[in-house]
């Protein structure tokens, strides 16, 4: 950081102390890393130089840094070929290929969709039948076809904005939740809403001082992990109810199953380690003061890294759960 | 078969049986009764007792039996065809019989730690070697026993039983002596020639240690012998330098010669041979001479022991060295404070030839080679399948080199360095927080069972690879801790050997201080018993530090040499000398620190005599007390039994008390029975009743023991009642008399009267009359002593301040 205030230029300094990173995503080789920031900017870490024995300052800094929207960077989502970017109302691909020989001249989107979502908040890829769910802030949650660009169909039934979006594979349902504190599930077959869970009217999970907004949703076959006003809690399909909910102070932005545990972040400057039976196991503590997004490599074994963004310039790379090894900077 | 029936067969069968179980008996107890016997005293003494054994029983049960006592002599009779081979065979099965029974009991009745009850052991000689001895022994006793008992003979004359005890005690002898040549251990013959060789005696000597060297290294050479006929010449070695006829590193030479030679297993005997004689190396003749040679022996064997193979045999060396040295002994200590700056942790310092995943496998393997040698147990993984953080890797191990050198500390940009990398690495200690391995009970059973409790690893791994494995390690954590903390320590300690440039500053104080305090909670934090673990660790510390003060103090030995003093040495003072808080004054006043305390200690100038004086002797007199009792003891007052004061019980215990003081009538032995204290107050009050009248003083009623002290008393009553003035109170015509005298200089006494300040000041502002403020003086005097305002007093207040004539008037007025 030194180095940096000593040579930027004060115009840069403000542009990096006011950053946030919103998402990121690991290229199909598990070798580089996308990271989008509030100011529409995508940057490409290569995890392999800064996970290097000869990894000095410079590896820790983007291979690549590209504006690829006018707004934020709520969403980066990886393809088998493409990096899948959304901005304000547009979704934009690039092609992977394109961005590690850093070709920035040829560097247009290779596909740009325009849609009349105002803010695009969520996207979730649905490997089954190749079609992409977007969720953002016209309350609908849209399904296109990767094959042909189409949007196949809309499923409405939110009131508010949709913060996050979760495939099912196995039920090819699509969970979506928002800010009107539901966790809808939908059957994209028949682009109807199966259930509807309103998170904050269960009495153990409900936290009306942060309100009743959904901001995190995974599924792992049976199980949903949702959070944000509500506690973060875990979630039993078959049965719609919750089965523990775990005691973390913050809202949780982000929540992954990860081998026997869970692992979420969100308000606070940590990664909490928690246990399917409710038990907060550690708190691991990192760089950023509230932590956006988390993404686990599991692309490649031998970057098998956690990276952790959120209120900073800094992405955190842990090569053990339990520390932090080192950061990425924008 | 005619003499199965008969009962002089079953007779003979009998004791022979009888015969045999008392003779083993007899002879084993006497072959393993007392262990300290040296090897020839043995041989005679156990040869004699079978000798004289086998005569006393050939003695008492010949005429029955034949007393054979030996398979052996019923078998030559059998030959000589003097027994039946039924009976001889009857004989066997008894003796045989006997023996085992024997042998049961003195098994019962043996001295603990002998278990082998004398077996008979070959040693020196070959198993054939052995029969031929065997061989012709029995020989000549079966030969004895035939020629003795031949019945045509004539010429015996003598006991035959004694011929043939002395021919067994013979066999004994020749065969033990002949087992036991080398194994005697004897030096015997060695002295014998040294004292016929003529010449000086120091050649002699260096001639004898060279001999005995060169048979030890023939021996070794040709690796014929085995350990105990190494150690029995060494043996003789120790016995020679006691009878002083060879040197005294002899034995310590072929104790080193023979451990360098031999192997690790044989080590082992030689070494339990050197243990049992901690006691001989310790005397006075073989402690100096030998005590560097042992030194060197045991390093140079621990040099050749696996630290964690050999664990058991490094133990014992140095409990041996323990127990060779004092406690204060030097020569194994680091006096010096120096470190261990070979031990170098290696790990993967060039970028090039680290093991990272992307690179071709070939230059992988050439890197772990040459860089990795020491990691024998870990196989070379094909592929790095894990992400590895170099980083903290490099920094990690890099923390080795300031444990192996701290001194490098004390450079200040080492010690950024160090700062930096140990925040580091603590801060991933701190993050990483160690899963508690007591989640289930049975697994804690398993480790407790199975792996013990021990970890010990000589030298770290340091594979990149198993950074992520060490780092969930809970001992292995509990080593990098340990290290922070023995590092510390030694930075903050006083060393005697660190140089006087080597002083922490303020900032790195304020650091260490932190990071112990962090260390330590980190400590705790890991499971299991965390807490236990810490605090154990901060009470080693502790030791450690004592130590370090003895290594300070020059090691001084722990052995207090008592203090030789001839003269008694006068008490040591307690107290303050009377000198140092007596008043320095004529009338040697005593301040006791409080105006009312002072006051009361000097009201008499001898406390001592004045407690003795009469106003203290609250003890009543006998008429005093019992006037009343004798009163209403007159039948004439016709006072009611019930009534008198002899029945208050109060009133009983006190005169008993006051009777045993004062009345001889107490001690008088009376034949009188008294039912209760009533009855017998009342006949000493009837006694009394009859002395008293006789006006006699109730002081003089006292028994003789008690005559020299009463003379003591009233010879001091008499010197303290005789100024009878004193005791007086100060008047007003007195008072009067004396300011007048006193007039200008009544400040003088003033002081003397111990009157304030202001005090003073006030009787100036009331008068101006000088006789009127001296007046003043002394009634504001009187007013404040009381009672206490005595003439004596003045008086002697007076004489303090120097008015003896004034002092004088008044005592005489």
């Amino acid at each position: 950081m030194a180095r940096c205030v000593e040579t930027a230029s004060p115009i840069l300094m403000h542009h990096l102390l006011h950053m946030s990173v919103f998402s990121q995503s690991f290229s199909p080789c598990g070798k580089f890393l996308a990271a989008g920031n509030n100011y529409g900017e995508i940057a490409l870490f290569s995890l392999s130089a800064a996970l290097g024995p000869d990894a000095n300052e410079l590896s820790q800094k983007p291979i690549l840094t590209f504006t690829a929207h006018e707004g934020p960077v709520f969403s980066l989502l990886s393809t088998d070929s493409h990096l899948l970017s959304a901005g304000n109302g547009e979704i934009s691909a690039w092609s992977w290929a394109e961005l590690i020989k850093k070709c920035l001249c040829a560097l247009p989107p290779s596909l740009r969709s325009s849609l009349e979502i105002p803010e695009i908040n969520a996207m979730a890829l649905n490997p089954a039948d190749n079609s992409l769910a977007v969720g953002g802030g016209d309350n609908n949650v849209h399904i296109m076809d990767l094959e042909n660009g189409a949007f196949k169909s809309v499923l409405q039934g939110h009131t508010d904005y949709i913060h996050c979006l979760s495939v099912r594979e196995r039920a090819s349902e699509v969970l979506s939740g928002g800010e009107d504190g539901a966790v809808r599930i939908w059957d994209t077959r028949t682009s109807q809403c199966v259930h509807c869970v309103e998170v904050y009217k269960y009495e153990t999970c409900a936290r009306p001082q942060h309100g009743k907004w959904i901001s995190c949703l995974t599924t792992d076959s049976d199980w949903m992990l949702c959070g944000g006003g509500p506690s973060l809690s875990l979630w039993h399909l078959r049965s719609m109810s919750p089965t523990s909910v775990f005691p973390l102070s913050g809202c949780q932005r982000q929540a992954t199953f990860y081998q026997d545990m869970i692992l979420t972040v969100g308000e606070g400057q940590c990664v909490s380690h928690c246990l399917m039976g409710g038990e907060v196991k550690a708190q691991i503590p990192c760089t950023p003061h509230s932590i956006n997004t988390l993404a686990i490599n599991t692309n490649s074994t031998e970057h098998r890294v956690l990276t952790v963004g959120g209120s900073s310039d800094h992405i955190d790379v842990f090569t053990n759960l339990s520390y932090k090894a080192f950061s990425l900077r924008f | 078969m005619r003499e199965f029936k008969s009962k002089a067969f079953w007779r003979a069968v009998l004791a022979e049986l009888v015969g045999m179980t008392l003779f083993i008996f007899l002879s084993i107890t006497t072959a393993i009764g007392n262990s300290n016997n040296t090897a020839p005293d043995q041989e005679v003494k156990v040869a004699l007792a079978f000798g004289l054994a086998i005569a006393t029983l050939a003695q008492s049960l010949g005429h029955i039996s034949g007393a054979h006592l030996n398979p052996a002599v019923t078998l030559g009779m059998l030959v000589s065809c003097q027994i039946s081979a039924f009976k001889a065979l009857m004989y066997i099965v008894a003796q045989m019989l006997g023996s085992a029974l024997a042998s049961g009991i003195v098994y019962g009745v043996r001295p603990d730690g002998n278990a082998a009850l004398g077996v008979n052991a070959l040693s020196g000689v070959t198993p054939g070697q052995g029969v031929g001895i065997e061989l012709l022994a029995t020989f000549q006793l079966v030969l004895c026993v035939i020629a003795v008992t031949d019945k045509r003979r004539r010429d015996v004359t003598g006991s035959a039983p004694l011929a043939i005890g002395l021919s067994v005690c013979l066999g004994h002898l020749a065969a033990a002596s002949a087992v036991s040549a080398l194994a005697g251990r004897t030096s015997k013959p060695l002295i014998n020639a040294f004292n016929q060789i003529t010449g000086n005696e120091a050649e002699k000597k260096t001639t004898l240690d060279q001999s005995l060297r060169g048979v030890l290294g023939d021996q070794i050479v040709e690796q014929k012998a085995s350990c105990d006929e190494y150690l029995a010449l060494i043996y003789i070695s120790i016995e020679a330098v006691t009878e002083g006829i060879c040197s005294a590193t002899t034995p310590f030479l072929l104790l080193g010669d023979v451990l360098d030679c031999l192997p690790l297993d044989q080590c082992d005997k030689i070494f339990s041979f050197v243990e049992e004689n901690v006691s001989t190396w310790k005397s006075s003749t073989f402690y100096s001479a030998g005590k560097n040679y042992l030194l060197r022996m045991c390093n140079d064997l621990l040099r050749r022991l696996s630290k964690s193979q050999n664990t058991v045999f490094c133990g014992r060396i140095q409990l041996f060295l323990a127990r060779l040295f004092p406690l204060s002994e030097k020569s194994g200590l680091n006096l010096q404070s120096q470190f261990n700056l070979e031990n170098i942790t290696v790990f993967n310092k060039n970028e090039q030839e680290s093991t990272l995943g992307q690179k071709h496998t070939e230059e992988k393997e050439d890197g772990m080679e040459v860089e990795e040698g020491e990691m024998g147990e870990e196989e070379v993984p094909a592929t790095c399948s894990i992400p590895i953080d170099y980083n903290l890797y490099r920094k990690f191990w890099t923390l080795q080199d300031y444990f192996r050198n701290p001194l490098q500390c004390y450079e200040k940009f080492s010690w950024m360095t160090f700062l930096k990398y140990s925040d580091e690495t603590l801060a991933v200690f701190k993050s990483f927080k160690l899963d508690d391995m007591q989640a289930s009970k049975r697994k804690l059973e398993e480790l407790r069972t199975s792996a013990g409790e021990h970890v010990y690893f000589a030298k770290f791994l340091t594979s990149e690879k198993l950074m992520d494995l060490q780092l969930s390690d809970s001992n292995f954590r509990r080593h990098i801790l340990l290290q922070y903390l023995i590092l510390f320590q030694y930075l903050k300690g006083q060393v005697k050997f660190k140089s006087s440039n080597c002083i922490l500053n303020d900032d790195q104080t304020a650091w260490i201080e932190e990071t112990t305090k962090l260390v330590h909670q980190l400590l705790k934090e890991i499971p299991p018993e965390g807490e236990k673990f810490s605090a154990m660790v901060e009470h080693i510390l502790n030791t450690e530090e004592n130590w370090n003060g003895w290594k300070n103090e020059g090691c001084p030995s722990f052995v207090k040499e008592r203090v030789v003093d001839d003269k008694p040495k006068r008490p040591v003072r307690k107290r303050q000398a009377p000198e140092d808080f007596l008043g320095k004054g004529p009338d040697r006043k005593l301040f006791m620190g409080n105006d009312e305390l002072t006051r009361l200690w000097n009201l008499h100038a001898d406390n001592m005599e004045a407690c003795k004086s009469d106003d203290r002797e609250f003890m009543p007199s006998l008429d005093e007390f019992f006037a009343e009792a004798i009163e209403q003891a007159d039948p004439t007052n016709m006072v009611e039994d019930e009534y008198k004061v002899v029945r208050n019980s109060n009133y009983g215990w006190r005169a008993l008390r006051l009777l045993s003081r004062r009345s001889p009538h107490f001690f008088q032995p009376t034949n009188q029975k008294f039912k209760s204290l009533a009855d017998y107050l009342d006949s000493m009050v009837s006694k009394l009743a009859k002395e008293l009248p006789k006006d006699i003083p109730s002081e003089e009623i006292k028994t003789g023991e008690e005559d020299d002290d009463d003379n003591g008393d009233n010879l001091l009553k008499e010197s303290n009642d005789s100024p009878s003035m004193q005791s007086k109170m100060v008047s007003n015509q007195q008072m009067d008399d004396v300011a007048a005298k006193l007039g200008a200089k009544w400040k003088t006494l003033a002081g003397q009267l111990e009157m304030k300040a202001s005090e003073l000041r006030e009787i100036e502002t009331d008068s101006e009359d000088v006789d009127m403020q001296a007046k003043l003086l002394l009634v504001a005097w009187q007013d404040r002593e009381g009672t206490q305002a005595t003439v004596e007093n003045l008086v002697s207040a007076l004489n303090a301040a120097s008015f003896t004539q004034i002092a004088d008037n008044l005592s005489e007025a």
